[in-house]
């Protein structure tokens, strides 16, 4: 039976609840294995584990509920192990980098940000911004929407404008909220949103750090910003050289 | 909007923020080159390039029906930043549309981020704009 592993913690960290449940239908039970000072919070693998919603949940949840009482280093999804004594041996192996990871992720965890624009609230700007789009959609208008060409120029001075007011307004978020974390890692482009950054927030500076976000909100309402966190360190628990690709652009630029 | 952070209590639960933290989840996080992990086929979906989208002709059509629908006495003419014109877009429903201009094959997981959005915007709806149409954001929650 292969071993599902969640994450890695001190073996000093107080017990899950007797009857914790991870991935799996039904939920396979969660176990604790221990080797010197490190504990691996693992569950038996389901022979077909895919990356489903309740396994994806059921992952976050287990790495949610450990990380109350104290830091995990959370696996990604879907590492699986041959069985307990590989789990073992990788815990003897690496004790001293995990826990030197420990001790660093201690006290701190991650807030992942998201922002998206309100798209008409945008269109608002841009106009407001620049009299040419305004001129043109104006006389698209009154020609009754404009002639094929014309909607596409001022489609596409449009989209321009708003694809610099998407970099400029991801820079800004992303600066100003900076000096509330400990360490910063931007996240992939992709079509959800125009900026997302995690941020490593010391659990006591939590508050200042929330309050950075709301102040962001308050002054720029064409901005959506989605917080989510506490979460477990996610983008912060390999800051080395085996740091996987892809996951880590900034991660550097945060690194103090 | 003003959400209060999603999972302020130890982040368990809620699956409206599960797509929020899927690309962390699935991305992040320790990997062990001991361990096997499982493959994540159909997932690479979240990395299409949001520039590839903004860039087409369909985009420009579809910014410059936008265009044409905003009411231009109150857009140029007032400050950008007015609490207003987030009422207005919310109550015209700019969701659904801006889920058009960002999406292309990630529709499932856009579907899921509006929903989410939704409900934040309802909160404000409620406190902003009682009289606000409600009906899309609705619609879009029963089809999930």
């Amino acid at each position: 039976m292969s071993t599902y592993v969640y994450g890695i913690t001190a073996s000093s960290h107080p017990a899950l609840p007797e009857d914790a449940t991870g991935v799996g239908q039904p939920s396979l039970p969660i176990r604790l294995l221990t080797a010197g000072e490190l504990t691996a919070v693992v569950s038996d693998a389901p022979e077909d584990l895919r990356p489903k919603r309740r396994d994806l949940l059921a992952h976050q949840n287990v790495l949610a509920e450990a990380g109350v009482a104290g830091c995990v280093l959370p696996m990604r999804f879907g590492s699986v192990a041959d069985d307990d004594d590989a789990v073992t041996q990788v815990l003897q192996e690496r004790q001293e980098h995990y826990l030197e990871r420990l001790r660093e992720l201690d006290g701190k965890v991650e807030y992942n940000v998201k922002a998206t624009h309100v798209e008409e609230a945008v269109l608002h700007l841009v106009m407001a911004e620049n009299a040419e789009v305004r001129a043109l959609a104006e006389a698209n208008r009154r020609s009754g929407g404009g002639s094929y060409d014309d909607k596409i120029r001022l489609g596409e001075m449009v989209a321009a404008s708003v694809k610099a007011k998407e970099s400029d307004d991801a820079q800004r978020v992303r600066s100003e909220l900076t000096p509330t974390a400990a360490a910063v890692s931007v996240g992939p482009e992709s079509t959800g949103w125009l900026l997302s950054v995690s941020f490593l927030v010391a659990r006591d500076e939590a508050e200042h750090f929330v309050a950075a976000v709301q102040q962001i909100r308050d002054e720029n309402p064409h901005l959506e910003l989605r917080v989510n966190g506490p979460l477990p360190p996610y983008s912060f628990v390999e800051p080395g050289p085996a740091e996987p690709a892809g996951s880590t652009a900034g991660a550097d630029a945060g690194a103090q | 909007m003003s959400v209060v952070p999603a999972q302020q209590s130890g982040g368990g639960g809620g699956s409206s923020g599960l797509y929020d933290v899927l690309e962390l989840v699935l991305d992040r996080g320790l990997v062990i080159d001991a361990f096997v992990r499982v493959s994540l086929v159909g997932i690479e979906i979240l990395k299409i390039d949001v520039r590839v989208v903004v860039a087409s002709v369909d985009t420009y059509l579809r910014f410059a029906e936008a265009c044409n629908r905003l009411d231009l006495e109150s857009g140029p003419n007032k400050s950008p930043g007015l609490p207003e014109i987030v009422g207005e877009v919310t109550e015209s429903g700019a969701r659904g549309k801006s889920k058009g201009a960002l999406s292309g094959a990630a529709e499932t997981i856009s579907d899921a981020f509006s929903q989410a959005r939704g409900e934040g915007e309802k909160e404000s709806q409620t406190q902003s704009r009682p009289r606000a149409r409600k009906a899309p954001a609705r619609r879009k929650e029963e089809q999930e």
